[in-house]
């Protein structure tokens, strides 16, 4: 079963902190965007292993976009 | 047949109706992991101080679906009780008794506890456990003297604290005594409120959904924020019932009750030297803050899981209750949205009504901003936290931990929305945006007609840093002081005992128009 992790708010990808295939824990910062002038971490919601990463660096991403998807 | 037999009669059937519906029904509602009514009364209120009114209720319908239907106390017990002490009402479904449905008779006991309520001036309590209005007794256009419940309660709203706990299934209608109350705690697994059950759901518009992803206390603390916490069980619910009560006065015209002074009172954290990251970037979480200021560390968090980015809690500072609204940067970076922004004003609402002291703690980017939220309504949202920091006359205390951004300022009770004590700490940013911003906006041209843009943004952007400086606000009188972090809790202490018996007159009006 795979799990979409959205973004919580809209943004620019600042940092993707995983990559394909790693293994996450429900809590982890996954992507960290920069709004507001603040960094703000997306987490997985649930454990897993990172199936897919949607965004790249520098990419805006709006609120609910999937950004990464894990494979519980 | 003479006194004797008459009161033995009474006797035999006041024992009966407390043994509630069947024992069949009793197991079941055990095996399901819910305590029973009586059971749930017991822990709640104060050993011996229970005074039920209408054991005696039945059911006393002619209707051929009601024959032979028995039901004790008609299915609700009803009463007045303590706790901690202190005076309580109660009215509390029997789901053993036709799975807790309110009939006619039930309504009429309720209406009287509302009534006691209310004229005693103490705090209602509803044990939520029940399929809804009993159908069978409601069927047809006598319905048309239904529905009291919610308009008593909404007189109620404000006068008397209202507690609504959902400890079973809450459907339909009684969906809404959740809705119009002050706290809502929701039972994980065993509760769920939903305008209309799953039966209904799929008979009318075709959606195969059970009762947990329908309305459970996740769909309801996490994404609709109809309810305020999630419990384990119901024992854990009866508690965090008496842990509420206990920051509250039994009406408004109270003062909440306050503790003896903790003997940490003076305590100096050191802890708040370090949790704030230096970068202004970075976040944290508030709530390790939260912790080094309240009395031992604890508090009562009112929606934890919902709209995260702000925070709202009941604590003890120095032994005053206290509503804390304070910013969270864990979560959006601290900024606000529509949903936060209900958070917050529902929150400043209730202390207001109940003379709960405010303590805020700024750390707020600002409100975010783009088209999703703007569809979403965040001017709409907005507007009812300005409205509700703007009508709250309780002592308000302002303390800017770092960033003081825009309307975020402004709703997180700024200069102007009449905080009895604001104060900042060094790293304070107040500023209607942030430097990057400013200089984006202000010299867009110049930077778009430069050589070298990303150097002219930088140092247009570097003579706006060095406008937001706390020390600015300061000296031009516009806060009443810049404090060492580590001296928080002291200052919010004498902020609060000193504005205690604060009291404000405002213009006489009927009714604010609240932007709801």
């Amino acid at each position: 079963m795979t799990v979409d992790i959205k973004s919580i708010m809209s943004g620019s990808v600042w940092k993707i902190n995983v990559s394909k295939g790693d293994l996450v824990t429900e809590g982890t910062d996954l992507v960290i965007l920069e709004s507001m002038k603040m960094e703000v971490p997306i987490e997985a919601t649930e454990d897993g292993i990172v199936k897919e990463i949607l965004v790249s660096e520098g990419e805006f991403v709006s609120e609910d976009d999937v950004v990464v998807v894990i494979d519980k | 047949m003479d006194i004797y037999e008459k009161v033995q009669k009474l006797n035999d059937k006041k024992e009966k109706y407390k043994q509630m519906g069947s024992e069949k029904y009793i197991e079941k509602q055990h095996n399901a992991g819910k305590l029973t009514v009586r059971e749930r009364i017991s822990l709640l209120l104060d050993e011996g101080s229970f005074m039920e009114m209408g054991l005696l209720a039945h059911q006393q319908n002619l209707h051929p679906t009601m024959e032979g239907k028995y039901t004790p106390a008609d299915g609700v017990v009803t009463g007045r009780g303590t706790i901690d002490g202190r005076p309580v009402c109660i009215a509390a479904h029997d789901y053993t008794v036709l799975a807790g449905s309110t009939g006619k008779v039930a309504e009429k006991k309720m209406y009287r506890v509302r009534e006691w309520s209310l004229k005693h001036r103490v705090p209602m309590i509803w044990l939520i456990d029940s399929a809804g209005v009993r159908i069978q007794e409601s069927i047809g256009s006598l319905f048309a003297d239904n529905g009291r419940h919610f308009f008593d309660e909404v007189k109620m709203s404000g006068v008397v604290p209202l507690v609504c706990a959902m400890m079973g299934p809450g459907v339909a209608g009684t969906a809404y005594l959740p809705a119009l109350a002050d706290f809502v705690p929701m039972v994980k697994g065993t509760s769920f409120m939903a305008l209309g059950g799953p039966h209904l759901v799929r008979a009318v518009v075709g959606e195969d959904v059970d009762d947990q992803t329908l309305g459970g206390s996740k769909v309801h603390t996490e994404e609709s924020g109809v309810a305020d916490i999630e419990v384990e069980n119901d024992e854990e619910c009866i508690n965090v019932i008496k842990q509420y009560l206990s920051f509250f006065p039994s009406n408004c015209e109270e003062k909440p009750p306050v503790n003896d002074l903790p003997e940490t009172r003076n305590e100096i954290s050191e802890k708040l030297m370090e949790i704030v990251p230096s970068n202004s970037k970075r976040i944290y979480n508030m709530y390790d803050v939260i912790k080094e200021i309240v009395d031992d560390g604890e508090y009562l968090a009112i929606k934890p899981k919902w709209a995260q980015n702000i925070i709202t809690v009941f604590a003890r500072v120095g032994g005053m209750p206290v509503g804390i609204v304070a910013n969270q940067p864990r979560y959006m970076g601290g900024a606000l949205d529509g949903d936060a922004a209900d958070k917050a004003a529902r929150f400043i609402n209730i202390c207001d009504a109940y003379s709960i002291p405010l303590v805020f703690l700024q750390d707020i980017p600002g409100f975010i901003v783009g088209s999703k939220v703007e569809k979403k309504g965040i001017i709409r949202h907005g507007a009812k936290m300005l409205h509700a920091v703007s009508e709250a006359t309780v002592p308000k205390i302002t303390v800017i931990v770092r960033k003081a951004y825009g309307a975020g300022y402004f709703v997180m009770c700024g200069k102007q929305y009449d905080p009895d004590l604001i104060v900042a700490w060094p790293t304070a940013e107040i500023s209607v945006m942030g430097a990057e911003g400013a200089s984006s906006i202000l010299y867009h041209k110049q930077i778009a007609n430069s050589e070298n843009p990303k150097e002219a943004w930088n140092e247009y952007a570097e003579q706006f840093k060095e406008l937001i400086d706390v020390d600015i606000a300061a000296s031009n009188g516009l806060i009443d002081d810049v404090i060492d972090p580590r001296d928080t809790r002291r200052v919010i202490y004498d902020g609060l005992k000193n504005s205690w018996n604060k009291k404000v007159e405002r213009p006489w009006k009927k009714t604010s128009i609240r932007p709801v």
